[in-house]
């Protein structure tokens, strides 16, 4: 094999590819549109942080210090007081019927049991929606932690013999969810993207007879696949720098790490996703069955063995070990690591090793698969 | 001579049906080799397994007296071909499909550029050189389809129907700038459905079902034509057709405008004459042509 002749033939099949590209709007700016639209939609749908949660209150006490429990419980934002019922029972019709989703029931007698250090009242939630259960207990005893403290110290002037713990959240002090899932969300939507850009690329050169003329002349596979590959990483990275830009100034997603590691990883997690869709463009023959192959491929396990939402350290041993074949899931670490901790580069050694294993496989794979006959 | 593109008893299958059936036939510099054939005769099959382009179920196929499995890696290089269905990019212009092609073959930019200007006026493409290739006319689109192909000079220059679709003007200029190639010494494959242009080539193979039914120089396969054409009219056409093909001496039968076109055997002619008159019919000599000898050659194979 010629070297010079190679390479030349691999720009002119990129050229083309490029040619292609410029005069298909429509494909240009779903391109460059999708993962725009993608980011700002789960950006803000996607939210593990909860509040304005509607609750309702039951005051069978109605002393100063019940009314002053009530007032305090949903003073911030994280409850929002949508009725005052007289029973528990009428809480349960509420819950019922959608309207709260938390009550609290402040019992009679409440105000003399206080003073007498004793003072007991029930919240209830709906758990049928788990995430804003757990997430309002947590709420409630950090409440009575806090609101001990202060009755200690108004009844009865005590502050010493008590433990106080103080947490302190690194990275992301506010704990935004936005600030940990967008990293995860650049990841899933990079995998769909470019999966699915390269994965038509082939097929459309089957579907529009292209390839029997290509056929004829000394093009050879690595050829056209590596050709295809060079006009559609440029769109790729184009793609992730856009999502990037928008993360840090929509989302105040930080990048504390370097740039340098960012755009390197980036690189390696463009050239294994596209080789996937090379891949599979190469196997599928057509469009339609491109498509749908490259949606699924890249869609599903980005987003659920990535770790983009589901812990991979909670999954059973056979998933987290399949984990590691997901390009989404090194991206999603490394992300995290850079952008996030400005972690040292050595944690990213594992997921670049990963990552240009599985590219070169797909590049193989994609080439031998490549049939240089047409039947 | 080593044939500069050679089937040697090929045969290929889509499943039941047998597209080439121990198919051999070789192409030669200087060189226009028709191959005739209705549409599903195995035409495209055997250009594309000639070409390499395609799997072969037995015999060989060869580039240059090699088979293609042990075909040197610049083989292509002295091919030229052209597909039947659209091979080229519709969304890119005349320019740059051409361009295109060049690079993949590698041409120096200068000599692109001579050959480029050479080819579209040969072709009368110079006005449309920015056009897309898709918004091209039936004609002028095979025209860049063989600028395509002749751009990097091959010594044998494979044509998949190159005049099917296109208007009877272009369809001379087609086979005239066929001849200038010749001339020059290349080897050209052409394949057409249309039996009156087998007489242009300067040797053909007439394709059937998948089998080679004849082969050589057009009038010679012609002369050989071993039965008679008649012509016979001014009776009821209705009459006539159930009576000749009753008749055992008919090979074929081909209605002519008001005439029928009859291939009869030489032998039994005098004797069907006799009674077309007694039928009233007049009967004219026709002259022999490449259906006739077709279709006499497809029926005897069916009675063999």
């Amino acid at each position: 094999m010629n070297p010079r002749r190679f390479v030349v033939r691999v720009f002119a099949m990129a050229r083309k590819e490029w040619m292609h590209l410029g005069r298909d709007r429509a494909t240009v700016l779903f391109a460059l549109g999708m993962p725009v639209i993608l980011l700002v939609l789960f950006g803000y749908a996607v939210s593990f942080d909860i509040d304005h949660i509607p609750t309702v209150l039951v005051d069978e006490d109605w002393t100063p210090e019940s009314r002053s429990l009530a007032s305090h419980f949903s003073s911030g934002a994280t409850f929002e007081l949508v009725a005052t019922v007289g029973s528990a029972r009428e809480v349960e019709r509420l819950f019922r019927e959608g309207h709260a989703k938390v009550g609290l029931v402040i019992p009679k007698g409440y105000g003399r049991e206080l003073a007498r250090g004793n003072g007991r009242v029930q919240l209830l939630v709906d758990a049928s929606d788990n995430m804003t259960a757990s997430s309002v207990l947590s709420y409630a005893s950090r409440f009575n932690v806090w609101k001990n403290h202060e009755l200690l110290r108004v009844h009865f002037g005590n502050r010493a013999d008590l433990i106080e713990v103080r947490g302190r959240a690194l990275y992301n002090p506010a704990i935004r969810s936005v600030v940990f899932l967008v990293p995860g969300l650049i990841a899933m939507i990079q995998s769909m993207m470019a999966v699915i850009l390269t994965a038509l690329t082939v097929a459309r050169e089957w579907e529009r007879g292209s390839m029997e003329q290509l056929f004829a002349t000394p093009v050879g596979r690595l050829e056209i696949v590596l050709g295809k590959l060079l006009p559609y990483f440029g769109v790729a990275m184009a793609q992730l720098l856009l999502v990037l830009a928008l993360a840090t100034w929509v989302f105040g997603v930080p990048i504390r790490g370097s740039m340098v590691a960012l755009l390197g990883i980036s690189t390696l997690f463009l050239l294994a996703t596209l080789s996937q869709g090379l891949f599979i463009s190469v196997m599928a023959r057509n469009q339609m069955v491109a498509t749908q192959a490259a949606a699924v491929s890249s869609m599903l396990p980005s987003m659920l063995l990535s770790g983009f939402v589901l812990p991979i350290e909670n999954m059973p041993r056979p998933l987290q070990i399949m984990t590691n074949i997901v390009p989404a899931r090194h991206f999603v670490h490394a992300l995290r690591a850079i952008m996030l901790r400005d972690a040292d580069l050595s944690v990213l050694g594992r997921d670049a090793f990963a990552l240009v294993v599985f590219a070169l496989v797909m590049l193989v794979l994609a080439t031998r698969r490549f049939p240089r006959r047409l039947a | 001579m080593t044939a500069l593109l050679e089937a040697v008893a090929l045969s290929r299958s889509f499943g039941a049906t047998k597209a080439l059936d121990t198919v051999s036939l070789g192409l030669h510099s200087g060189e226009l080799l028709g191959l005739v054939g209705p549409d599903g005769a195995g035409k495209s099959t055997l250009l594309r397994a000639m070409m390499g382009l395609i799997a072969i179920d037995a015999g060989e196929a060869r580039v240059l007296g090699v088979p293609w499995e042990k075909a040197p890696a610049d083989s292509r290089e002295r091919l030229g071909y052209m597909p039947q269905h659209y091979g080229l990019y519709t969304d890119l212009s005349v320019d740059e499909n051409l361009r295109f092609f060049a690079s993949l073959f590698d041409i120096p930019k200068d000599i692109f550029q001579q050959r480029r200007t050479r080819l579209l006026a040969l072709m009368q493409l110079e006005r449309a050189a920015d056009r897309p290739a898709g918004a091209l006319s039936g004609g002028m689109y095979k025209k860049l389809a063989i600028a395509c192909a002749l751009l990097h000079r091959p010594q044998a220059l494979v044509l998949d129907e190159p005049t099917n679709g296109v208007d009877p003007v272009s369809r001379r200029e087609l086979w005239g700038l066929l001849y200038e190639f010749v001339h020059d010494g290349m080897g050209v494959l052409v394949s057409t459905p249309y039996m009156d242009e087998a007489a242009r080539c300067s040797r053909v193979a007439l394709l059937h079902q998948g089998h080679l039914l004849a082969h050589g120089e057009p009038a010679a396969l012609v002369a050989g034509f071993a039965h008679d054409v008649i012509e016979v009219e001014g009776t009821d056409r209705r009459a006539l057709e159930p009576f000749l093909e009753a008749q055992d001496g008919v090979v074929a039968l081909t209605p002519a405008g008001e005439r029928l076109r009859v291939v009869v055997r030489r032998e039994v002619r005098q004797q069907v004459e006799g009674q077309l008159r007694a039928m009233g019919a007049r009967v004219v000599e026709g002259r022999a042509d490449f259906e006739d000898l077709y279709l006499s050659l497809v029926a005897s194979r069916g009675a063999a």
